[in-house]
């Protein structure tokens, strides 16, 4: 069972070392920072190019997204470039835990720091959810807090349809199902990959390859040739969350008290 | 307060520590000697419930390392071989920290803190980041940190292994003021020095105890106390006969114009020996006492060869 007063307060001491970390602040600040400010950027770009817009395009985005039948060809374009923006809010939720958790292992692994937590009446079961809900929380809000401005954003500068379309329930379960599974699996890939590797940059380049069928959802989109819809989203979420407990599973394992003191070198 | 019954634990095939067995009284400093792996840190981690023994049996307040971990390692408070500090913290969050994992109410946290930060000289800095600290600093402040829930039983692995001499010099005297208020503690070291003066017994360690006792029944027990006389003149058999005889003289032995007499006692000896050889008709031309060091005796007890050097002055 895992006591609350001990996960608060390994929660605490995460957020204080993510707080006085620049290079960790800074890389869980600075991306949604410029995600949520791309897609503006990109709409200034749109409205200049809008009439040229390929003959068939029209049929293949409404092809995809029937609901959008009553959107003015300028708008169609906009809200097609706005989905693109979508899988940037399946990101954050991933980069920024396995930066926090592979920073967070690495750092004690080189400070050695652990054995004395280990010396004290934690479990290592609070010390790991401690850990992994450190690394989480940040990535969901920073995600969240940039999705919220962008729908904001979008309500205000291009109306209130658009602020629709970013609002959809394809959006929802992405933003809200798909990206917090999307980060347990993350935080589980950044505590197994951290237990073997001496560096964090290097745990988070092995551990970022969980992020690769996100960019892949990325690819199918833009090229019109397959829609991800909500259901498709929230089957991913299961599936994502599914593996995200086994590998948290095995996180466990690996996170045994003999395990950090005699084979983590 | 500790006591081990035939514990041993190993890796694969290689045993790291095997049949330790001793007990530690309540308010003893009881030390573990030996060379870099000759399994100190394993036999810390299992009296600590860090790790499971692959044999044998550990009891700590009482308690059963492996059937009742938590509870063990709620009543120790270990220094390990570094600081193991949170760098970006400030000593104050260190202590508060570790004092939330142990669950020591707020208020009598931060009493604590405050005592034991006064304790160590560390109040003044007790909002520095401890990444800002001097090793010593560092030391003393894990030290705190070992002493916050107020344990039964410390556990300090090689306490000032990295140390500069000044630092050494910071921690040794923190240790010394433990041991005079009657804290028990369990030091593993390879500092003979350190250990002669802070341990009330030791236990030399090479993969199993090889030997457990006080500092100075050891020495004893290596050569016990002596006098050397130095003289004028190669004593005869007059001169060694008259020494053999007194009852508190265990053996006389000489080696050109010197004599090396072992006693039961130096002081009560000594003047009767002097005159003894006065009457005998030797020229005394100095007495001086030696005795075994405890770096004598680990050589003797790890190598199994008393070295020719065993005494010294």
């Amino acid at each position: 069972m895992i006591r609350g007063s001990i996960l608060a307060a390994i929660v605490r001491r995460e957020f204080l070392e993510i707080v006085r970390n620049r290079v960790l602040l800074l890389s869980v600040i600075v991306p949604p920072v410029i995600l949520a400010t791309l897609p503006i950027l990109l709409f200034g770009v749109l409205g200049t190019t809008a009439s040229r817009v390929p003959p068939n395009f029209v049929e293949m985005v409404l092809a995809g997204h029937p609901q959008w039948r009553d959107l003015p060809e300028d708008q169609l374009v906009t809200a097609f470039a706005l989905q693109q923006f979508l899988v940037t809010y399946l990101i954050l939720p991933g980069y920024i835990p396995l930066a926090i958790a592979t920073y967070s292992i690495v750092g004690e692994k080189q400070s050695r720091s652990l054995e004395a937590v280990l010396a004290t009446p934690v479990r290592t079961g609070e010390l790991l959810a401690g850990k992994s809900i450190a690394a989480l929380l940040p990535g969901l809000l920073a995600a969240w807090l940039a999705y919220g401005v962008m729908v904001s954003v979008a309500g205000l500068v291009l109306g209130a349809r658009m602020a629709c379309v970013v609002t959809e329930s394809t959006w929802l379960a992405a933003v809200f199902a798909l990206g917090p599974a999307i980060g347990l699996v993350s935080v589980a890939a950044g505590i197994i990959v951290s237990s073997r590797v001496n560096d964090a940059r290097t745990a988070q380049q092995i551990g970022g390859v969980i992020l690769l069928p996100v960019i892949g959802i990325v690819v199918v989109q833009a090229v019109g040739s397959f829609v991800v819809d909500a259901p498709a989203y929230l089957g991913m979420a299961a599936i994502m969350t599914i593996l995200g407990v086994g590998l948290i599973r095995i996180g466990a394992a690996i996170f045994g008290r003999e395990s950090i003191l005699t084979r983590w070198k | 307060m500790v006591r081990a019954e035939g514990l041993g634990r190993s890796f694969g095939s290689l045993w790291a520590v095997r049949d330790v067995s001793f007990e530690l009284r309540a308010g003893e400093v009881f030390g573990l000697l030996g060379p870099n792996g000759a399994g100190k840190t394993t036999t810390v981690r299992l009296l600590t419930a860090l790790i499971a023994p692959s044999e044998g049996r550990a009891w700590v307040d009482g308690l059963d390392v492996v059937e009742r971990a938590d509870e063990v390692r709620a009543r120790i408070g270990l220094l390990t071989e570094t600081p193991a500090l949170y760098e970006r913290m400030t000593a104050v969050q260190n202590l508060d920290f570790f004092g939330r994992l142990h669950q020591v109410p707020a208020g009598l946290r931060a009493e604590r803190i405050e005592r034991l930060l006064r304790l160590f000289d560390l109040w003044d800095r007790r909002n520095t980041l401890t990444g800002q600290f001097s090793k010593g600093m560092k030391q003393k402040l894990a030290i705190a940190r070992a002493m916050l829930h107020e344990p039964a039983v410390l556990f300090f692995d090689e306490p000032t292994a990295a140390l500069d001499p000044e630092a050494a010099f910071i921690v040794r005297d923190a240790l010394e003021t433990l041991r005079t208020m009657g804290r028990t503690i369990v030091l593993s070291t390879h500092n003979l020095d350190e250990a002669a003066r802070l341990c009330d017994r030791v236990a030399f360690i090479r993969g199993q105890v090889l030997r457990v006792d006080s500092p100075a029944r050891l020495r004893q027990a290596a050569g016990g106390p002596t006098i050397e006389v130095d003289l004028a003149a190669e004593p005869g058999d007059t001169i060694l006969g008259a020494l053999r005889v007194r009852p508190g003289v265990w053996s006389v032995s000489a080696t050109a114009g010197c004599l090396t007499v072992v006693v039961e006692d130096v002081r009560t000896e000594t003047p009767g020996i002097v005159r003894a050889l006065v009457h005998a008709g030797a020229e005394v031309l100095g007495v001086r006492e030696t005795t075994a060091t405890l770096e004598s005796v680990y050589f003797e007890v790890m190598c199994g060869q008393p070295s020719s050097g065993a005494f010294a002055s």
